[in-house]
């Protein structure tokens, strides 16, 4: 092919299983997924971690460490092959002051994380209240 | 003077600031469940090759522009990518730098704002897709209706624009958005209207797309941006950027003439990036697009607003971030604060200003930069200094983050000043200077 293209896209690839970031680490970048599923598991210092979210193309993670400058309170892991791009830190903030579009996009995405913990919230709970009513059946 | 349901609004070219002006208008007004109507016209079609198909543009997506498009919402697809970069490499006459991206990870992306190059027709289908035919479609699929037709007339209809085009056909709009860029006769029709707009000023660049072959773009670029310092006379700035199977040569300057293409050529630093035996080709793909040097005056006025590059824009880099920035800002103002002047004023000016204000700091770095390109021990030692950050790994490479930005249109001048005129940077210059110097 005589005007071939090389073959080339922004961000970075993950394998399947590769850490994109780990719990506990220090704040940084904050990541869009431009390709791929990204699974979200959070250590709680039981056996094993447990798994939160599964995200998709167009999420957005890492966000939480970025605004509160604590360290991640979970891990992203790769499902499959995944693209990420990452947005500094600073220039985030940046952004954030001067376009007001940008705090509204990211208050979109965290309303539908918010939406979907509380609908894991309220499963929970009513698994529990039925653990306790078979519990007290028992007695 | 607000947006009301079914609020008609025409913006005229679809380039990237029309494009996106009226993709972030779609966007912002369905979130606040506001049903307006959105015409955009331009009659040309991207996905043709030459220049029937071109915004003739440099064609360099900045790190900031990616990542701000990436939260945006929009993801440039693979085949909009004719390459990514991860590097500058910066040449003197004598010798060169590169410069690495801080991250491990691609965010700089070339494009073409056409179809390709003339004569990149024979091969069909291309494996490429124009940055303005994506942006366009994306814009349309958003809901906007493209009129693929020449604009004849402006003018008013009481105190709402009007727009004729084709047959005696026209419409009078509740706002009407200038995106007519700087090198079509668009701006004179919105002189015409009598608001007290004037163009910006502009000079002329000169653009080619170099044809040398994916293996040799690799081979003699790489995933690099190669920027020239040379002593040319008249000669302010020089980049060979890789697109694939092409490069593409950008000249910035006083009166680009044959003479001193020809120069740029046999200059040893380029002839080092150019395939061995390389002549230039009688029948390239060039052009001599108008580059925003000034900003124009009243850029809006009741119900009229214009953006990019016909607007306020940045000083020889990173147009395409300019026009989104007033595209977002524009869209912003007239959705959330109204198309009043009095809102343009007070919400979409100060995004002008801040890109003419910071223009002015370019201008001073532009003019340090003529002054002391004859004075080859400067240049050398700021070459020296750059190679040392990159080699320490320890280094916070102040100097190195400050031309990245400089080349990659990532920070505003103003940020970049500040980084190079910083005491540790001043420091490291002066004594490796005078090293060399008793050397």
């Amino acid at each position: 092919m005589l005007f071939n293209r090389r073959k080339t896209s922004l961000g970075k690839t993950f394998q399947s299983g590769e850490i994109i970031v780990k719990q506990y680490d220090p704040p940084g970048s904050m990541f869009i997924i431009l390709e791929g599923r990204v699974e979200i598991w959070v250590d709680d210092g039981g056996k094993e971690p447990f798994l939160v979210a599964v995200l998709e193309k167009d999420n957005v993670f890492g966000g939480i460490s970025l605004y509160d400058n604590s360290p991640r309170i979970s891990t992203a892991r790769a499902l499959g092959v995944v693209r990420v791009l990452s947005v500094n830190k600073r220039g985030f903030l940046q952004w954030l002051g001067e376009d007001p579009t940008f705090a509204l996009r990211i208050l979109l995405k965290m309303s539908e994380r918010i939406r979907t913990l509380i609908a894991q919230l309220v499963s929970l709970r009513r698994e529990v209240r039925e653990l306790r009513q078979k519990v007290a059946r028992i007695r | 003077m607000e947006l009301e349901p079914h609020s008609r609004v025409a913006i005229i070219g679809g380039g990237p600031a029309g494009s996106m002006t009226a993709y972030f208008l779609m966007d912002l007004a369905r979130r606040i469940d506001l049903e307006i109507e959105v015409d955009l016209f331009e009659p040309r079609d991207f996905s043709l090759t030459g220049p029937p198909g071109c915004n003739m543009c440099g064609g360099v997506i900045s790190e900031s522009l990616v990542q701000k498009l990436a939260i945006s919402g929009i993801h440039l697809p693979n085949d909009v990518l004719m390459d990514t970069i991860d590097a500058y490499t910066l040449h003197t006459d004598q010798s060169h730098v590169r410069i690495r991206a801080a991250s491990e990870e691609m965010r700089i992306a070339c494009i073409f704002r056409g179809g390709g190059p003339k004569g990149a027709e024979t091969q069909k289908p291309l494996p490429w897709q124009a940055f303005d035919h994506y942006l366009l479609e994306l814009a349309r699929q958003h809901g906007i209706n493209r009129i693929p037709k020449r604009v004849k007339k402006l003018d008013w209809d009481g105190d709402r624009p009007r727009v004729s085009w084709g047959e005696g056909e026209m419409r009078t709009y509740d706002l009407l958005v200038g995106a007519v860029g700087l090198n079509g006769s668009g701006m004179s029709m919105f002189e015409e209207l009598n608001f007290g707009y004037r163009p910006p000023k502009y000079a002329k660049s000169y653009i080619a797309e170099l044809y040398f072959g994916s293996r040799e773009v690799e081979q003699r670029l790489g995933k690099s941006m190669h920027i020239f310092l040379l002593n040319i006379p008249r000669l302010k700035f020089l980049a060979l950027t890789p697109k694939g199977p092409y490069a593409t040569l950008v000249v910035l300057g006083d009166e680009i003439d044959k003479a001193m293409l020809e120069q740029i050529f046999r200059a040893p630093e380029m002839v080092g990036c150019l395939p061995p035996g390389w002549q230039i080709p009688v029948q390239t793909c060039q052009c001599q697009p108008r580059i925003h040097i000034g900003p124009p005056r009243h850029p809006f006025a009741d119900r009229i607003v214009m953006v990019g590059d016909c607007s306020s824009s940045r000083l020889f880099k990173d147009g395409i971030g300019a026009a989104y920035k007033l595209a977002k800002a524009c869209a912003y103002t007239a959705v959330v604060h109204g198309i009043s002047k009095k809102a343009f004023q007070r919400y979409f000016a100060p995004a002008c200003r801040e890109l003419d204000y910071d223009n002015l700091l370019g201008r001073v770095m532009f003019f340090m930069d003529d002054h002391m390109r004859p004075f080859s021990s400067i240049q050398e030692t700021l070459i020296e200094c750059i190679r040392q950050e990159q080699n320490d790994p320890a280094s916070p490479g102040k100097l190195s983050n400050a031309m990245w930005d400089t080349f990659s249109g990532s920070a505003s001048y103003r940020t970049i000043l500040a980084n190079t005129a910083s005491p540790r940077v001043i420091h490291h210059f002066l004594t490796t200077f005078f090293r060399r110097l008793l050397a």
